[in-house]
């Protein structure tokens, strides 16, 4: 195994001598955005304090500031209206982490804190990951198209480039070692005419730059015979071998099963509410359930990550919320195209995502999106008419799509710094946190890059106070539980002779069986959620979406926990499916 | 004992023992057919076990009975005729097999079966349309639940899936799940429905929400649902004559539950995967009067052609559908004179869509009128030929209404050499139909 | 002063639209399509009546629920008494559909008899 190794940054950070003066940028922004808006250095990071009128001008102004030179933006700009908002910890409170002393804590049970988990988990260390949820990838990591970006999009120098082609490189192997489906379908960006076909040259020498792993120009003919339903009006397209798709909660799922499974302890309903900071270190992590001690202590909190850098005096950037929406089309549309497909218009190229398109999954379907909305709401997840309206331009690039082929649609929340790039570095004040935070589009495809590095950091932090030696019995293999439905006939019979419940469908649409779904809920993670399982097995996710399944789930829940059916839950605490037994005399 | 597959070999296979497939396989049986009888759950009756309220059977056994009853009867039916019956058991494929079979593999906890069979009667139900399906806005809280499955939960799991609820959609089920739910202390706010006229029938309108003083809310939908963990709200809001909401008319309701009886849907992935064509109105495999698919030996019958609103109906059809797959079966492959039959303006449908002239049976045709009739209707079914219209049967219904299918019985001798034969509404105020 | 109720029909699922005028004692209905649906307009003016299909709590059977209804229909104002009455009664499993599992309720002479078989539960 490789030495754990510095990674050189791509880009400079902390206060920089080139920052526009204070009174200056003051002037700019309230030129733009108006007088109500104050501004501080806050230890090399431009603070935004005061007021503006919109959500969009916070937004705005915190962009602008962005481009001042300084560290970070920390933008506080209040909008009427609104009230900040806070991180609500689970109802749980017990004590269940208390007297608890890790070597490494990690915050955040996305694919960034799953993923950081699992890699310093090839050395001699206790982790502990927490997450505020029922389970991992319930927020962003499991809100997302699951494309494994080729890395051409990002921009030059960024690290997000940096670390989306090496990520990209990772997950093969990756993949295989998790017994995660990951596909190289490569990605087909579609040239709508000449002047866009035209930028090839353009598109190439930024692909050179970034070090992406091959593309090719397609002529209109060649595209016309890679996907003959490609729509009539491309030009030819840029093609991109090296992008894939993998289902993200399920890679996410592997991942901390990995993790846990060499030892790495996982606490679900968990949520930082503060660190004890001795000698600029944190000496002890306060949860709702228990305060313990970490030697080092990871921020991976995504949506929350500047509130969770804030608990331990290390506010030097804010997030801001780019919500996107994605339809998911039923599993029979996957045979009409090869490759993950897109046809952008020109002015897209000024936005600031990839303006979406249709992802090719693994299993089949097909997911139309994302869209990029700026809007509150750290979690909200409420999706919107407008949304299906637009992403409906999607499905003209594939003439076989049509509107009736959705059979669900989902919101997901990026975590965005106003630079618009990661934060993947060691705190600056506090000695023995790392942040990986501002994880947006591409972070699932850079996730194991990203968590190579935090772990090189980490060691070097634990270095200081104690011998890192790799752990002898590190596995890298996750065995995945068998999915009988891609099983040759012969081998489903030997499973089911050995364990008849494999015989027993319960999700007719996705033809899932009790064994699975049981499976699901003896994993290394502690999970009992109906979405859980879902997430895991795919029980509830075809046409009927649930409709025949859920009872049965609800029942093999009931029995595999040893709780009642009125206590099953769809999503964790406060998601309960019923509202307790019939004839208990409830009538009024 | 051996692990590996097992082969089983038979004449008809009929797939879901709901009352469609029971009367299937008990006609393909006294037809002296091989049946096998596949079902995915533990008993038969299909959806029927959880409909525990009355009003079946008034056709076929002149007798108001309840769901399980009319089950436990076609259930009784179907073990006296000997016909076999594999419980647990799912198809997850059907391939043809030369050119008179069909190799079903089949899944169960006692492992994985190989079936041959020369006919396959797809009695395969319905599923039910979800919110997303009907572009229901918000988060995904728990507390929506389709009508059915809220049934499932009520009446076989003795849940109650909430204390507070709305409906939307004023389909029977809906209905039904309104006074169920009120009748175990669950309160209904209300009943909201798109459509101008409920989707349901008239008595369960009068049964299920008048009786119990239920109010029924018309040209109304619910467009977003309120609650992260578990539904707190939902937004209800009036529709223009196309179904879309009318802005300033939304309205905030509290509740903890929404239940969907927003429209069933055919079940059919098996029977397009053996290139089964499949009617767009009815969103079933069009069929003959045998309920002969245009797939040679593939028959289906019940709420996997279209949604009946009668089980009588679809005990019908199932019967139908197993004499003819078994007469396929034994007699080997025949030839087939098929006939396109169309639904004229003023009809959402018209089942079968094709008659076999070459065939003996006769058997009805099954109809819905796209708007309710309230002064009635004359209707019948002409032979063209070039342009000629000869009639062949015709009755006049004193009232059609799109929830409730109609039949017209088939004469006994169809003329042959039509180009087709079309169904035509004549309505007896002399209106126009607004197809 | 006579009174006027507008009934749909439920008798059959033809549902004729029937107008009752009650006026003291004299009844008059008319709409109907049959004798069946006379008496049902006459019994809808005087005291409503309905079947009541519904379930009661099992022990020991294969499901926690057993589907039952009434031997004869019930006053339609009494229907969430009977219920309320129901919420106590259990039966054991085996139950064959037709066996009476609650007697007289509410004193209305009516029984209410299992629509279902339940077999007893198997332990895997």
């Amino acid at each position: 195994m490789a030495k754990p190794r510095h990674v050189d940054k791509t880009r400079g950070s902390g206060a920089e001598t080139g920052a526009l003066p204070l009174a200056k940028a003051l002037d700019k922004l309230r030129k733009a955005y108006g007088t109500g808006i104050e501004l501080r250095d806050d230890r090399g990071s431009l603070a935004l304090e005061g007021a503006v009128a919109t959500w969009r001008d916070k937004i705005d102004a915190g962009w602008a500031a962005a481009r001042f030179g300084y560290r970070g933006v920390v933008n506080d700009l209040a909008v009427p209206g609104l009230e900040p908002e806070r991180l609500e910890p689970p109802g749980i409170k017990d004590c269940s982490l208390d007297g608890l002393a890790v070597d490494v804590a990690v915050i955040g049970g996305g694919v960034i804190g799953a993923s950081v988990a699992r890699e310093l988990a090839r050395w001699n260390l206790s982790i502990i990951l927490i997450e505020k949820e029922y389970d991992v990838a319930v927020h962003t990591s499991g809100r997302n198209d699951g494309m494994i970006h080729d890395g051409f999009a990002a921009k030059p120098g960024t690290k997000k480039a940096w670390y989306n082609v090496r990520g990209n490189r990772l997950w093969g192997s990756w993949a295989r070692e998790l017994g995660v489906d990951f596909k190289r379908q490569g990605s087909l960006v579609l040239f709508r005419g000449r002047t866009s076909a035209a930028a090839y040259p353009l598109m190439a020498s930024r692909a050179k730059e970034n070090g992406v792993d091959g593309w090719e120009y397609w002529s209109r003919s060649r595209v016309r015979a890679e996907e003959p339903n490609a729509s009539p009006g491309q030009h030819g397209g840029f093609f991109l071998p090296s992008a894939g798709s993998l289902s993200p909660y399920k890679a996410t799922v592997a991942i901390a099963e990995n993790a846990a499974a060499n030892g790495v302890r996982v606490s679900f309903d968990t949520c930082v509410l503060g660190f004890d900071l001795e000698s600029e270190s944190i000496a002890a992590v306060r949860t709702n359930r228990g305060t313990f001690r970490a030697r080092a202590v990871v921020n991976a909190a995504g949506n929350w990550a500047d509130a969770v850098a804030g608990m331990a005096g290390d506010r030097f950037f804010s997030l801001h919320q780019r919500r996107g929406s994605d339809l998911i089309l039923d599993v029979t549309t996957g045979v009409t195209q090869k490759h993950i497909m897109s046809m952008p218009s020109l002015f897209q190229a000024r936005e600031k995502t990839k303006g979406g398109g249709l992802v090719l999954t693994p299993e089949g379907n097909i997911l139309v999106g994302p869209t990029a909305r700026e809007l509150p709401g750290r979690e909200d997840y409420a999706t919107a008419p407008e949304e299906i309206r637009e992403l409906e331009r999607h499905l003209k690039v594939n003439v076989r799509l049509s509107l009736s082929h959705v059979i669900t649609y989902f919101a997901g929340v990026r975590p965005c710094t106003y630079e618009e790039d990661f934060i993947v570095e060691p705190s600056q004040r506090v000695r023995n946190l790392v942040h990986a935070a501002g994880i947006q589009s591409p972070g699932l495809a850079s996730a194991p890059a990203i968590a190579e590095d935090v772990s090189a950091m980490v060691v070097r932090v634990l270095e200081r106070s104690m011998a890192v030696r790799p752990r002898a019995d590190w596995k890298p293999h996750r065995l995945a539980p068998p999915e009988l439905r891609r099983l040759p006939l012969e081998e489903r019979a030997r499973l089911i002779a050995a364990n008849p419940r494999y015989g027993r469908i319960v999700c007719r649409c996705e033809e899932i069986s009790e064994g699975e779904v049981r499976n699901a809920l003896r994993s290394t993670l502690p999970v009992s959620s109906l979405d859980a399982v879902k997430r895991r097995t795919r029980a509830g996710m075809g046409r009927c979406h649930g409709g025949f399944c859920t009872p049965r789930v609800m029942e093999i829940v009931a029995s595999e926990t040893g709780t009642g059916l009125c206590d099953v839950l769809k999503k964790g605490e406060g998601s309960w499916m019923c509202a307790g037994p019939s004839k208990s005399g409830g009538r009024s | 004992m051996s692990v590996g597959l097992q082969s089983m070999e038979t004449d008809v296979v009929v797939l879901g023992a709901g009352p469609a497939g029971l009367a299937a396989a008990v006609s393909a049986r006294s037809a002296g057919a091989r049946v096998l009888l596949v079902e995915r759950e533990d008993r038969v009756g299909g959806i029927l076990k959880q409909c525990v309220h009355d009003g079946f059977g008034l056709e076929k056994f002149r007798e108001r009975l309840t769901g399980p009853e009319y089950a436990l009867r076609e259930a009784d039916a179907f073990r006296a005729s000997g016909a076999s019956l594999l419980t647990e058991a799912y198809v997850t494929s059907a391939t043809r097999s030369g050119d008179s079979s069909f190799l079903l593999d089949c899944v169960s906890p006692r492992g994985v079966a190989q079936v041959r069979a020369r006919a396959l009667v797809m009695a395969t139900g319905c599923r039910e349309r979800t919110d997303r399906q009907v572009f229901i806005h918000g988060d995904r809280p728990a507390g929506i639940f389709t009508a059915g499955l809220a049934q499932y939960m009520v009446n076989v799991q003795g849940l109650l899936p909430g204390r507070r609820a709305v409906i939307l959609g004023s389909g029977d089920i809906g209905l039904i799940m309104a006074r169920r739910l009120t009748l175990e202390g669950v309160k209904v706010e209300g009943v909201y429905e798109i459509k101008s006229e409920p989707s349901g029938l008239a008595r369960n309108v009068r049964q299920c929400l008048e009786d119990f003083g239920i109010p029924l809310y018309l040209s109304t939908t619910v467009t977003s649902v309120r609650g992260r963990r578990r539904v707190e709200g939902v937004t209800v809001a009036a529709v223009d004559g196309r179904s879309r909401p009318i802005p300033g008319t939304e309205r905030e309701l509290a509740c903890d539950t929404l239940i969907l009886s927003v429209g069933l849907i055919p079940e059919n992935e098996l029977a397009v995967s053996l290139g089964v064509p499949l009617d767009g109105a009815t969103r079933g495999p069009r069929v003959d009067q045998n309920m002969h698919t245009l797939a040679d030996g593939v028959f289906a019958c019940g709420n996997a052609v279209h949604v009946n609103d009668l089980a009588d109906y679809v005990s019908e059809s199932g019967r139908v559908a197993g004499g003819a797959a078994a007469a396929w079966a034994l007699g080997g492959p025949q030839a087939r004179d098929l006939t396109p039959l169309r639904a004229g303006p003023g009809f959402l449908y018209a089942v079968p869509q094709f008659v076999d002239v070459l065939s003996g049976e006769r058997g009805s045709v099954f109809f819905r009128s796209n708007a309710t009739v309230a002064a009635g209707a004359r209707v019948s079914l002409g032979a063209m030929k070039d342009d000629d219209r000869r009639e062949l049967a015709a009755k006049t219904y004193p009232v059609l209404r799109p929830p409730e299918l109609e039949r017209l019985v088939l004469p006994p001798e169809l003329p042959s050499g039509a180009d087709s034969y079309i169904l035509d509404m004549e309505r007896m105020d002399g209106g126009g139909n607004d197809a | 002063m006579p009174e006027t109720l507008n009934l749909t029909c439920i008798v059959c699922p033809r549902g004729c639209r029937l107008t009752v005028v009650k006026d003291g004692d004299a009844v008059s209905v008319s709409g109907h399509a049959c004798p069946r649906g006379e008496a049902y307009g006459r019994q809808e003016a005087v005291c409503p009546l309905r079947s009541l299909t519904t379930t009661v709590r099992a022990d020991g059977g294969a499901r926690p629920r057993l589907a039952v209804r009434s031997s004869a229909d019930l006053p339609l104002s009494r229907l969430l008494d009977a219920m309320a009455a129901l919420d106590g009664v259990v039966v054991r499993a085996p139950v064959r559909a037709g066996d009476v599992v609650a007697r007289d309720i509410l004193g209305l002479g009516v029984d209410m008899l299992a629509t279902d078989n339940l077999e007893e539960a198997r332990h895997e």
